[in-house]
């Protein structure tokens, strides 16, 4: 056991915020200085894991369909990624015809900057987290609204009538979506009494019974309808209309080329992320866990929900643009208001554990 | 103030697609996301074989007709040496016409095993694809083992097959139609009773009896609407009278049912190989026939039941080794014909699906 | 309850997909490994040289010629002094041919072979067009059965009457192939065990070289 606890990276931090002190740096600098630094320290991080992510869904993609993946570029193609981002690089960034120049440039960069920012809160093991904001998961449900923004702004500026419609259209499903993916939160905060993240997850403390998740009858419920909502929320199948090659109205991504469209690739990816380590988070109980260190866990369990979000979008075929807000509105969101009505109850009359 | 003015729009499908099923191209009018009518303009893959034929003796016809409908060719060379066959009143060994059926019904399982990947990936789930193809290579690889070729085989020929098959095939071929039985039941697992799958294709793009009868509609697509008619009980050639096997028909003409009624075909097609390959006789693989084949003057039609629907070929003969005039009728022609009735007021999701559960491929329509 | 089912339905499209996570995968890693392409498999047209001499079996009869249906191939052989055909030229267009096998089928002198090996693309559109030198040197090492009659040994020449009969066909002989060509069947060629060609044709040709000799 002991030198698994030595493994915790904590105290790594602390000693480097000392340091910083010792340096001589004091006050409003040394609040900016370790922000700044933390913050590069987890984009970092977060560029990794998206680089892992698109090779991983190609290998996953790879052997369920009884092939092998990418195999040329090292060993077992482990730096394709990197070789795909050189290759977009250098490729022409086409010019549209469009008057709206600003609104067309700056599509992209919103949507990848609204893929990190949620990052700031999100727990990645104990005590590893930027800032501990008490209204932590408001937050995070205010900053991915930007995304929408994003959408639409590359859907107007791509002077495309089908990229508008594909843009209104994946406007619609997202924002149909944060509906019920808003009632699945609010189910577990009605238990946690906080809005905190570490609250959330210090709720979870104790045996793994206390995740969230096996709290029936609403933690499952709850569950199922969050990553049903949140794989709406990412665009992937079986609701990614906006990106599907079959569909003639082509996405909002259409008229883009070159790095811009490898923005809009990585923030689909690292939002992607952004959903398993919520789910981990409010769920699956953060970074509880034995033996292992407490981030090890919280990399497993998101990448474990990132994995199946994968599993689904290899095995379902597509819904159709009119099923999807049905679902939406006629299933889901009902579904996710009587689990929030339970789970009130059941707190209230102190039925549970 | 009067009514909101809404404009159609023309949108245009070009012959370039993601689905794959050759080149068409489809002018769509539409009224918002709603398929007013569907126009589609065809001869991007026109190879005048017709006229090709014309200049070519019988046998140097056949490998032209592999490639009137290359993925059932099998069917293609059939067709033609039925016709042939017909008109000259050539008599073809058992053990040929043993080996003709075996070879006909293993290429419509794999015509079916395609039909079932493009359909599965237009629809959105990718995966279906590589499963039909992986199941599609073992067919092919005995079609390899046995004639050399993949894809245009070259095998039936006027009077029986080009070459006898290896000991090995009938093993091999038991042990490919015990992995595909086996397969099967995963690819409905997959697929049937799926829910999303179900809302994509239950209800969409049906086919009324009428409908299918007046655009002469035949093969699976009319089956699905319910009317039981295959060519191979109805009008036998061969010896398809000497198995047993069933009709599967479908209920409502929608898609769900082209698609299970296709599934169901190719279990029966196991049936049929398995019954084949326990009575093949000994004896000769094929009738000789003279170097400079010169049929009888006179004209043919035969028919036979492909795996897209009815198959027939035309052949005018003047006595002379180059036929006068071939005409092939494909069915996917018919099948072209009737998607703008049957796709009116869909989205453009339910036309993509529509069209891919015809099981339309473009080199039979153009020829 | 539907909902359940629907449930139920959707966790057993993730388990089938999911067991084939577990499976070896069905694809190979082309150009490392090499798929064993059955013996009958239909590749490059070659032309086959005898075991021992390491001659070119054909003869220039032009049936494969005849029997391509795309006319692929292109055969000069002009007669000499002597009236004898000889192979002057033998092109292959490999980009207009169709892999079909009828030439093969319809040669009686195991000449001409569609051989297992199939990586010959190129780069200019030129390179597709086979002489006889090529077509030989990349049919040397293809293995193939012999099912040429074994020609008689050569005796010492001595002349001797012509008797009327080969007078007869060397008449025949004169004229373009076409009486020759009936009486060869060329479907009957990969039968191991069916005789190559009908023992007429062959003795012309022998009395035919015997003429020249003589």
């Amino acid at each position: 056991m002991t030198p698994f606890i030595l493994l915790e990276l904590q105290p790594v931090f602390v000693w480097l915020y000392n340091l910083l002190k010792k340096i001589g740096l004091s006050g409003s600098w040394l609040t900016i200085v370790s922000y700044a630094g933390l913050s590069l320290i987890v984009f970092g991080l977060l560029s990794v894991v998206a680089l892992f992510l698109v090779w991983w869904e190609r290998k996953v993609s790879g052997h369920v369909q009884q092939r092998y993946g990418p195999m040329r570029n090292g060993w077992h193609g482990w730096y394709q990624t990197l070789m795909d981002g050189v290759k977009l690089l250098l490729k022409e960034d086409v010019k549209v015809v469009t008057r709206d120049k600003a609104v067309f440039f700056w599509a992209p960069i919103i949507a990848f900057v609204a893929a990190f920012v949620p990052y700031v809160v999100i727990p990645f093991g104990k005590g590893l987290i930027v800032a501990d904001l008490n209204i932590g998961i408001l937050y995070i449900l205010a900053v991915t609204t930007f995304m929408v923004i994003s959408l639409l702004m590359a859907g107007w500026g791509s002077h495309n009538k089908y990229a508008l419609l594909g843009g209104m259209r994946s406007a619609a499903q997202v924002v149909s979506y944060e509906v019920p993916m808003v009632a699945s939160i609010l189910t577990v905060i009605v238990f946690s009494g906080s809005l905190s993240m570490v609250d959330i997850v210090n709720v979870q403390s104790g045996l793994f019974f206390n995740w969230f998740i096996f709290r029936l009858p609403f933690g499952p419920i709850a569950f199922m309808v969050y990553i049903t909502a949140a794989t709406a929320e990412a665009n992937r199948t079986p609701f990614d209309i906006p990106e599907a090659e079959q569909e003639l109205v082509a996405g909002y991504n259409v008229e883009y080329s070159g790095m811009k469209f490898a923005m809009f690739f990585l923030a689909e990816f690292i939002n992607m992320f952004t959903v398993g380590a919520i789910a981990t988070t409010l769920f699956l109980g953060g970074w509880h866990g034995v033996i292992l260190p407490s981030w090890l866990w919280f990399f497993v369990k998101t990448l474990l929900v990132v994995f199946l979000l994968m599993l689904f979008r290899w095995t379902y075929p597509r819904l159709r643009v009119d099923q999807l807000m049905g679902f939406a509105w006629k299933f889901l969101i009902p579904v996710a208001f009587a689990n929030l009505v339970l789970a009130g109850w059941m707190k209230y009359a102190r039925w549970y554990w | 103030m009067g009514k909101l003015r809404t404009e159609e729009f023309i949108v245009n499908m070009g012959p370039h697609h993601p689905s794959t099923h050759g080149v068409c191209r489809l002018m769509l009018t539409m009224d918002g996301e709603r398929v007013v009518n569907v126009e589609p303009y065809i001869g991007y893959l026109h190879r005048a074989i017709e006229k090709i034929c014309e200049n070519r003796t019988y046998p140097q016809c056949i490998p032209l007709m592999d490639r009137f409908e290359y993925v059932t060719a099998m069917s293609c060379d059939y067709a033609f040496s039925l016709a042939v066959e017909k008109l000259a009143q050539i008599e073809v060994p058992e053990r040929a016409e043993y080996l003709r059926v075996i070879m006909l019904e293993l290429n419509r399982i794999a015509s079916h095993l395609l039909f079932y990947a493009t359909t599965a990936m237009d629809i959105g789930a990718v995966t279906p694809f590589l499963y039909g193809f992986r199941e599609r290579e073992l067919i092919i690889d005995l079609f390899e083992m046995t004639c050399g070729q993949r894809l245009t085989y070259n095998y039936i020929r006027i009077g029986g097959v080009s070459r006898d098959i290896l000991p090995e095939f009938v093993p091999k071929c038991r042990e490919a139609l015990n992995i595909i039985k086996g397969k099967l039941s995963d690819y409905q697992g997959l697929l049937n009773e799926n829910p999303i799958w179900k809302a994509r294709t239950k209800g969409i793009g049906v086919m009324s009896q009428e409908l299918a009868v007046a655009y002469g509609v035949s093969g699976p697509n009319l089956r699905a609407t319910g009317i039981k008619f295959d060519l191979r009980k109805d009008d036998p050639y061969s010896i398809y009278d000497h198995f047993d096997f069933d009709i599967p028909i479908g209920q409502n003409g929608d898609v769900f049912d082209r698609y299970l009624l296709r599934l169901r075909e190719i279990e029966q097609a196991i049936k049929i190989i398995e019954q084949a390959l326990d009575g093949i006789p000994e004896g000769e693989y094929k009738t000789k026939i003279p170097f400079r084949f010169k049929p009888p003057a006179g004209e043919v039609y035969s028919r036979i039941e492909n795996s897209r629907g009815e198959m027939g070929l035309y052949i005018l003969s003047d006595g002379s080794t180059k036929p006068v005039r071939v005409k092939a009728r494909g069915s996917s022609y018919n099948h072209l014909q009737v998607l703008p009735e049957v796709a009116k007021d869909c989205l453009i999701a339910d036309l993509v699906a529509t069209f891919a559960s015809f099981d339309i491929i473009m080199p039979e329509v153009d020829r | 309850m539907g909902v359940l089912k629907d449930l139920k339905e959707l966790m057993r499209g993730l388990g089938i997909a999911g067991k084939h996570l577990g499976r070896h995968a069905v694809t190979i890693q082309y150009p490392e490994e090499r798929w064993t392409v059955p013996e009958r498999s239909r590749g490059v047209v070659v032309l086959l040289s005898d075991k021992e001499t390491g001659e070119l079996n054909c003869t220039a009869c032009m049936l494969c010629m005849r029997a391509c249906p795309t006319a692929a191939i292109f055969i000069d052989a002009p007669r000499d002094e002597n009236k004898r055909k000889h192979l002057k030229e033998f092109r292959v267009e490999h980009s207009i041919c169709c892999y079909c096998g009828l030439c093969e089928e319809a040669c009686n002198f195991s000449a001409i072979k569609l051989a297992t090996k199939y990586e010959f693309s190129t780069f200019k559109k030129e390179d597709t067009l086979w002489d006889m030198n090529k077509l030989q040197e990349v049919g040397r090492d293809v293995p193939y059965v012999d099912t040429r009659k074994k020609k008689p040994v050569k005796k010492p020449v001595e002349p001797k009457p012509t008797p009327p009969s080969v007078e007869a066909t060397k008449d025949a002989k004169t004229q373009p192939d076409a009486p020759a060509i009936d009486k060869e069947k060329p479907d009957t060629k990969n039968d191991v065990d069916s005789p190559a060609a009908p023992p007429e044709a062959e003795e012309k040709r022998d009395n035919d070289k015997n003429e020249g000799k003589g």
